[in-house]
């Protein structure tokens, strides 16, 4: 039996590692940010050599910009719908996935899929499957379920459903996973005892699964958050934010202002406007479920 | 805890991503005995990477010294890509088919010898911006022309193409009557949604006062103004009567094309580029004509393209110049051009002969309204001379285009476009 050595405090190797992660995170991440935060002051062209320091003034511009509310509102009710969503159906799937037999292996990495898979690959893929002669029309109306074919992407209501259920079959693949690997850290044990003393399967799920999932759900819920707050590829491609910009979400607003409409300047404002309201999300809700863990 | 620092670090990695920008710097070179430049193209199913390919090699032939670098832009948006690569410090030398406007008053093009445009083109200003000529207007669109398809209409009784607004209703009732859906919308698409409206508009607003953009921009007129209201309502008749299918907004651009020549719909109200997408086997079952007007006026929404722009930073002026002289006036490039891309050449002295070109019977009557003498306007969001509009102001026009499909407030909308014209020029 041999023991892994413990690293040395003070270890050069760690110290490289630490100073390239560190050097990258800053020149990478940090640097845009502050990039664009200063650039939000200003009221930058792309193609203009020349920019002015506006102050405020785009964030004052903000608040009675109707196209950002629009867009902001979009945003928050998909990240709030596809995160309830397909965690649950993470959940769910990492419940009934959770065997040790080959058959059961494959299907998991079925179930990651469609995370691995590029967004505007998966919104390519089911552009085809909603068009108005799509797949998902033709099985409904073989089945008798409608009686004309539904326009999925042309109606916005319609529209904004499917860019949501899209997300949500996306980041299932990932919640699927995650939970799965909270799962498969219960012990054993706490099932046989609950069996012994005559609780039922949902008595299990119920007082051992769900509260043991809880740091899994933590990371799931915060990085599917975090995921569409920011979503850009799978709208661009599915339904390049109409009609009439009804799934316009901020992230394209942002492309839109910037190369579209050349207001460099107040495209970084709205982009900080985004970082602040997804920090604050990302924070609020972490802070919440650590809460709930604890109290587990 | 060692989970709550993964959270951590996921939260501060994922939110990172969310902003940043930043700058580089290349672009053309221009070394001791030759000289490289850069060139943004872009390609379609008729512009493929061939046909850029054996036209750059061709250009490169009659400039020595000259190596061409060629760069595609990932979509038909040459503009947007344009501003992304002037952002990051490697805007182009050559940029093809852009929209001058948008970058000439950012100082970043070279305009073109006057006299050598005079000399070889048919409408020397014809996308001249503020008094120069930054791309050579080397062809022409009609944008919308309203396509149809001869045996539908013979079949629901139809005799005659409609010259005035009543006729063009009475053909639309006529073909519902007969079973069929009167025009193909590709409203999945923004700038398809809104060919109806760039074709009322352009007929019924700038037919009538072919100046009314640049007295938008002097202020003296605005989208809720009685007569444009008026225009865009009968685009919302249009959609109430159901002369569109009612799934319309769902139509992507390709499939919009495919369905009309299919004949699944009767007309089809397109750019005239249209004309290398039909079908030749049965291209005599397709005519053209012009979105009619109240009293049956002709008005033809033109725009003059051309090809590339020329940058003001280019490394070596004098090689880019003759480059792009070069290929534009090249016969085989515009040969592609007619034939692939439905382009109306411009070059001046020749005739449709001249290129070499098959061309469909359907081609040549339209083209005729490029060469005949009559009421030529603006396209409406398509110039690329003086009458283009403000950068950003297409996209709102085409959102509201959709929105109109579904909506009844014209007020609203046009009043959301008077509004986004003033953020635009302000």
């Amino acid at each position: 039996m041999t023991t892994r050595a413990r690293p040395r405090r003070g270890d050069p190797a760690l110290g490289t590692i630490a100073v390239v992660a560190l050097g990258l995170y800053v020149l990478f991440i940090l640097v845009p940010v502050i990039m664009s935060a200063w650039k939000s002051l200003t009221d930058e062209n792309p193609l203009l050599a020349q920019s002015r320091f506006v102050g405020i003034a785009n964030y004052t511009e903000m608040t009675h910009d109707s196209a950002l509310a629009a867009s902001l509102t979009f945003t928050l009710i998909l990240a709030a719908a596809v995160t309830l969503v397909a965690n649950a159906a993470g959940i769910g799937f990492a419940t009934l996935l959770n065997k040790t037999s080959l058959s059961f292996r494959v299907m998991r990495t079925v179930a990651f899929l469609p995370q691995v898979l590029s967004g505007v690959i998966v919104a390519f893929v089911w552009r085809y499957l909603l068009a108005q002669d799509g797949i998902l029309n033709h099985v409904l109306l073989s089945l008798g379920i409608i009686g004309q074919p539904v326009t999925w992407l042309g109606t916005p209501h319609l529209a904004m459903f499917s860019v949501g259920l899209v997300a949500a079959w996306v980041l299932t693949g990932f919640t699927t996973v995650v939970h799965l690997a909270a799962l498969q850290s219960i012990p054993v044990e706490l099932y046989q005892a609950a069996m012994v003393d005559g609780a039922g399967r949902w008595k299990r799920f119920r007082h051992i699964t769900f509260p043991m999932l809880a740091p899994g759900t933590t990371i799931s819920v915060t990085i599917s958050l975090i995921t569409m707050l920011k979503l850009y590829d799978i709208i661009a491609v599915l339904t390049s934010g109409g009609p009439a910009d009804s799934t316009q979400s901020t992230a394209l607003y942002i492309i839109q202002l910037a190369f579209t409409d050349d207001r460099y300047g107040y495209a970084s404002a709205v982009a900080m406007l985004l970082l602040v309201v997804s920090a604050g999300i990302a924070l609020t809700v972490t802070s919440l479920l650590r809460r709930r863990e604890v109290e587990l | 805890m060692r989970h709550t620092r993964l959270t951590a670090a996921c939260i501060a990695a994922g939110l990172a991503l969310l902003t940043g920008c930043s700058a580089a710097s290349t672009g053309g070179s221009a070394a001791a005995g030759g000289t490289t430049l850069t060139y943004l193209t872009f390609e379609t199913p008729s512009l493929t990477a061939s046909f850029w390919d054996t036209s750059i090699a061709n250009g490169e032939k009659k400039v020595p010294g000259l190596t061409i670098k060629k760069i595609v832009a990932p979509s038909t948006d040459r503009d947007a890509y344009a501003k992304q690569l002037q952002a990051s410090g490697q805007f182009p030398d050559l940029l093809q088919s852009i929209t001058p406007s948008t970058f000439a008053t950012a100082g970043l093009l070279k305009p073109y010898d006057q006299n050598w445009v005079n000399a070889n083109f048919m409408l020397p200003m014809g996308n001249a911006y503020k008094g120069k000529v930054y791309i050579p207007p080397t062809n022409s669109q009609i944008i919308p022309m309203v396509f149809y398809n001869k045996k539908m209409f013979a079949k629901a009784g139809i005799t005659a193409v409609p010259k005035t607004w009543a006729d063009f209703m009475a053909v639309n009732a006529k073909l519902k009557a007969a079973g069929m859906t009167p025009i193909e919308l590709g409203g999945g698409d923004p700038f398809a949604a809104s060919m109806p409206l760039v074709g009322i508009l352009s007929a019924d607003v700038l037919g009538k006062d072919p100046n009314w953009l640049q007295e938008r921009y002097a202020g003296k007129v605005h989208f809720t103004d009685a007569n444009v209201e008026a225009a865009v309502a009968k685009y919302r008749t249009m959609v109430k009567n159901g002369d569109f299918e009612d799934g319309a907004l769902g139509v992507k651009y390709a499939d919009s094309i495919t369905n009309f020549t299919s004949g699944k719909t009767a007309m089809y109200m397109m750019g005239s580029w249209f004309l290398g997408s039909v079908p030749k086997a049965n291209a005599d079952d397709f005519g053209s004509f012009m979105t009619p007007t109240d009293d049956g006026s002709l008005v033809v929404p033109f725009a003059v393209g051309g090809s590339m722009a020329i940058s003001a930073k280019t490394a070596d002026p004098a090689k880019a110049t003759a480059f792009a002289e070069a290929w534009s006036l090249d016969p085989a490039n515009y040969k592609t051009l007619i034939e692939g891309d439905g382009a109306f050449p411009m070059l001046k002295g020749k005739t449709l002969a001249d290129y070499n070109v098959n061309v469909t019977q359907v081609f040549k009557d339209s083209y005729s309204y490029v060469t005949d003498q009559n009421t030529k306007v603006s396209a409406f969001g398509w110039a690329t001379n003086d009458d283009s509009m403000p950068s950003g102001l297409n996209d709102a026009f085409y959102a509201a285009s959709q929105a109109l499909f579904t909506s009844d407030d014209v007020n609203g909308q046009m009043a959301k476009l008077d509004a986004a014209w003033d953020a635009a020029t302000k």
